[in-house]
């Protein structure tokens, strides 16, 4: 079976990438301002001034401090999205003068997102077939979270399309060694788009090793072999220098001209040379090991060239992103009614989470498609379980692994636990993917059980996709653009959620509730406390009209004469100040959520 | 026979989805009829003020349910913090328990186990759309003589050193006392595990030193009943210096401690106490995130 898509396939992906797109865009005004996304605005609009003086003056431009000064802001990310952010909303907002200034940043969000659909058409239609393909796509994208997510010019679901791209793209190449180099491009802008994606190799490494294992004569796993060693050795010296100088001693040791940079290359060339060797000795290896070559050689190089901010202190640089990411701290979160602030979480947290936010309709076959894939991959070490259930093979591993990992990842008792389901999101395309899978069998068998002819049977299948499709797509209405707070049924809808203590919402974006009743309400130059709305975000919301112009932002409710304080359980105090500021319990109004209080806002009384 | 078994075989995968589909819109279809409206509010609004008394209070249950606020009479308390249904209550001998039992996944079993004991139903429950108002008797009420909250300004407060040296009394400055080595006491809202109360805000002196308040006349009372609590999110700090307190009255020495890392009240009751004075000491080795939270009462019998 060839791995590429059939040509209406490809067009059916393409189609579905442009709807989504669309959607989003003509979705997008009502979305508020997640605290991150004001921050990375606000980065995109300083980087787009330095490519700006790049043009204009590109040796100052170049120079250590003029790059420090532009980038330093907002370095614990890297720069891809945001550079996409910036040069969309000058082109698109400033100079165009076609969108507002959100959706001029938002617009390359919106189509990192609607890759995703596309995507995972392109490959469940390959797997399983059209009718997998398309209710894999929609699946994913009809799920609230993953709607309201798909909005934001953050980098959540965009490294989760990068994750996705770079595992199609792997698993292609494993077939097509034309799409080896590509998958290295890819996989630098993985890194190049958030953290996440330093944990690929550690996911496709085995299964690139054991593909070429396989296929490879004596002489090719003698080269495998060498290879393997020559990047164990590379790790052990590391390992060996930790241990000596320290981590601290390790970052100052690695200059330019010093044994680690030496070691680097070493690695490098060894490594290409064996590489170039295998391709030689033994091309049907070679081709299975070739997409982790091109993702060794070609990522790191992305990564490092597409961040100015690491040109000339790469080690520095990088060691304080690494170190920032590993040493992150942990924000308070809710669940069954106890406020987690520190490790160790839950480790049942994730599963527990994901199940309670997925329409239930959707959660089914991907609950499913999980397990089945478990259970046939299991088939391939168990005799008895294959024989029953049947084997899973190289590919099903491959999804069954990425559907699992990220949220393994996370259910570690010691990584940070906030952010919804955003930590997450790399593992849903694979989890839609398999539902896709789901759904064509289920699709399939009432076909066959009713006799159907092919014709009839596309009509049913198309009905029986929109009833589970229903339910999700009733919910992601009803519920945008209030996507934080989205609850499937399982947690009794977003009330049920709240009874059983879960996170309310995060991130004060369903702050855009109250705004028009601020507006209406408050008298010209009224001061307004926004609770948990940082100051860029209250700029961006008087910029986009959003909010009015005149409005002053306070910090804090003594010197307001309006409150909107977001409900969250760790931040009980800051209403009760309110009360104790105002003089009064009684709200002005707020933003109710199928009863449960979102943002409320308080108005000082008239003296 | 076997041919419809197998065709139920074979469609089962596409039924059950159906199915869960079908229960996943059907929920979403009935859960509109869980809401009040607002003319329901306003409804249960009128009937609260037609028939409150002094010393009333609304409980909402599920807690969550404070769109009530906006409704409510604004001078009648109004209770809803998670776990409010194990609060006593004791100023409050009567409670309107505003319900909604439609919602899902309230928590009944939990208003059963902590909110219905030496509760009773005194009256007929009246329907307004999904809610259900109906009035209990506080069994737990209590009659409150005098409350240091309420006696604020009454109170002598001093910081004693802990060699023995002359107290340093604080001077009052606007709402609040102010006092040597950076402590403070004032009364205000805050809120002490999800709890909002209105209690004496301290903030402990430094060094060590104790902070002493005084109320010259104290009335006789049943009990004397000291509560203390840690603010905000500085209470669950594991690594924080506990807060010591010392309650000397007519009744004798109670001792309080609110260790590291509790969150909640920590509460204490004397035996019955004459008329008298009530002296409260309070210390800490590092006064750091022990922002304090205090109430002293003196009870009486049922009112």
């Amino acid at each position: 079976m060839s791995r590429a898509p059939a040509p209406l396939d490809r067009r059916i992906a393409l189609g579905l990438g442009l709807v989504a797109f669309v959607v989003l865009w003509a979705t997008e005004r009502p979305v508020g301002f997640v605290r991150d996304e004001s921050v990375y605005f606000a980065a995109a609009e300083q980087f787009s001034r330095w490519w700006g003086l790049l043009f204009q003056r590109p040796a100052a431009a170049l120079s250590d401090a003029v790059i420090t000064q532009a980038f330093d802001f907002n370095h614990e990310h890297p720069m891809l999205m945001k550079s996409l952010f910036g040069w969309s909303h000058t082109l698109f907002h400033q100079v165009l003068g076609w969108v507002r200034p959100a959706a001029g940043f938002r617009l390359p969000a919106f189509a990192m997102a609607a890759l995703i659909p596309a995507l995972l058409h392109l490959w469940g239609s390959v797997l399983w077939g059209r009718r997998a393909g398309l209710f894999a796509a929609l699946s994913f994208f009809v799920v609230p979270r993953h709607f309201f997510h798909a909005h934001l010019g953050c980098f959540d679901m965009p490294v989760a399309t990068m994750w996705l791209l770079v595992v199609y793209l792997f698993w292609r190449a494993e077939e097509d060694l034309r799409l080896a180099p590509w998958t290295g491009v890819a996989f630098g802008l993985a890194l190049a788009t958030k953290h996440n994606a330093f944990f690929l190799p550690l996911v496709l490494t085995p299964f690139g090793v054991l593909a070429a294992w396989r296929s490879a004569s004596t002489e090719g796993r003698r080269l495998l072999v060498r290879m393997g060693q020559v990047g164990l050795a590379f790790v052990a010296y590391l390992g060996l220098v930790l241990i000596v100088k320290g981590r601290a001693g390790l970052v100052q040791s690695w200059q330019l001209l010093s044994p680690q940079t030496f070691g680097v290359v070493a690695l490098v060339v060894s490594l290409s040379a064996l590489a170039l060797r295998l391709r030689r000795r033994d091309p049907a290896a070679f081709v299975r090991v070739a997409p982790l070559v091109a993702m060794g050689l070609l990522g790191p190089v992305v990564f490092y060239v597409h961040w100015p901010y690491l040109w000339y202190h790469p080690v520095e640089r990088l060691a304080w992103y690494f170190d920032f990411h590993a040493t992150h701290v942990h924000y308070a979160w809710t669940y069954f009614g106890q406020v987690l602030r520190s490790p160790p979480f839950p480790v049942a947290y994730v599963f527990v989470v994901t199940a309670m936010t997925l329409p239930v309709s959707l959660l089914l076959p991907m609950g499913v498609g999980l397990l089945r894939t478990g259970v046939r991959n299991l088939g391939d070490l168990v005799p008895a379980l294959g024989r029953r259930f049947g084997r899973g093979g190289e590919t099903e591993w491959l999804l069954g692994v990425n559907a699992l990992f990220s949220i393994l990842l996370i259910s570690h008792p010691e990584v940070p636990h906030f952010g919804g389901v955003k930590h997450w999101l790399p593992s849903m395309p694979f989890l839609a993917l398999l539902a896709g899978r789901e759904f064509d069998r289920a699709a399939a068998g009432l076909s066959s059980a009713l006799d159907l002819t092919a014709r009839r049977g596309r009509a049913a299948s198309v009905v029986l996709a929109a009833i589970v499709l229903l339910p999700a797509f009733t919910l992601t209405v009803h519920v945008h653009p209030y996507g934080t707070s989205a609850y499937g049924e399982l947690a009794g809808g977003i009330p049920g959620a709240a009874s059983l203590g879960f996170q309310r919402q995060y991130w004060s974006n369903n702050v855009t509730g109250v705004l028009p009743w601020i507006d209406t309400n408050s008298r010209q130059g009224a001061r307004v406390w926004l609770h948990e709305v940082n100051g860029l975000s209250f700029r961006d919301y008087q910029r986009n009209d959003m909010l009015r112009k005149d409005v002053i932002p306070t910090n804090g409710p003594e010197d307001a004469d309006l409150a909107a304080v977001q409900y969250h359980q760790e931040f009980r105090e800051q209403e009760v100040l309110v009360w104790q500021a105002f003089g009064t319990w009684v709200p002005a109004t707020g933003l109710y959520l199928d009863e449960t209080p979102q943002v409320v806002v308080y108005r000082r009384p008239e003296r | 026979m076997n041919e419809t078994v197998h065709r139920l075989r074979t469609a089962a995968p596409a039924l059950a989805m159906v199915l869960v589909a079908l229960l996943g819109l059907g929920f979403q279809l009935q859960l509109p009829r869980a809401f009040p409206s607002d003319a329901d509010y306003r409804a249960v609004a009128a009937a609260v003020r037609g028939a409150r008394a002094p010393g009333d209070v609304v409980l909402l249950h599920p807690w969550w349910t404070e769109r009530a606020r906006l409704f409510l009479p604004p001078d009648l308390p109004v209770v809803a913090y998670l776990g409010h249904t194990a609060d006593d209550l004791l100023e409050h001998p009567r409670i309107w328990v505003l319900a909604n039992e439609r919602l899902p996944r309230t928590p009944e079993a939990d208003f059963r186990r902590n909110f219905l004991p030496d509760r009773t139903p005194v009256g007929t429950p009246q329907r307004f759309g999904p809610l259900t108002l109906t009035p209990y008797r506080n069994g737990r009420a209590r009659r409150v003589g005098l409350s240091v909250v309420e006696a604020f300004d009454r109170l002598r407060i001093s910081v004693e050193s802990p060699a023995g040296a002359a107290a340093q009394p604080c001077h009052r400055s606007g709402t609040r006392v102010q006092c040597p080595f950076d402590a403070s006491v004032e009364v205000a809202w805050h809120e002490v595990l999800y709890q909002p109360v209105r209690c004496l805000y301290v903030l402990p002196p430094s060094g060590g030193r104790t902070l002493s308040l005084t109320l010259p006349d104290g009335p006789a009372a049943d009990a004397l009943l000291l509560e203390a609590g840690i603010t905000w999110e500085h209470a669950w700090f594991p690594d924080r210096a506990p807060v010591e307190l010392r309650l000397e009255s007519p009744a004798g020495v109670l001792h309080l401690r609110v260790p590291a890392g509790h969150e909640g009240f920590v509460s204490g009751e004397t035996p019955a106490a004459a008329a008298g004075p009530w002296t409260l000491r309070l210390t800490t080795a590092n006064p750091h995130d022990r922002q304090l939270c205090l109430r002293l009462r003196a009870l009486g019998g049922p009112p």
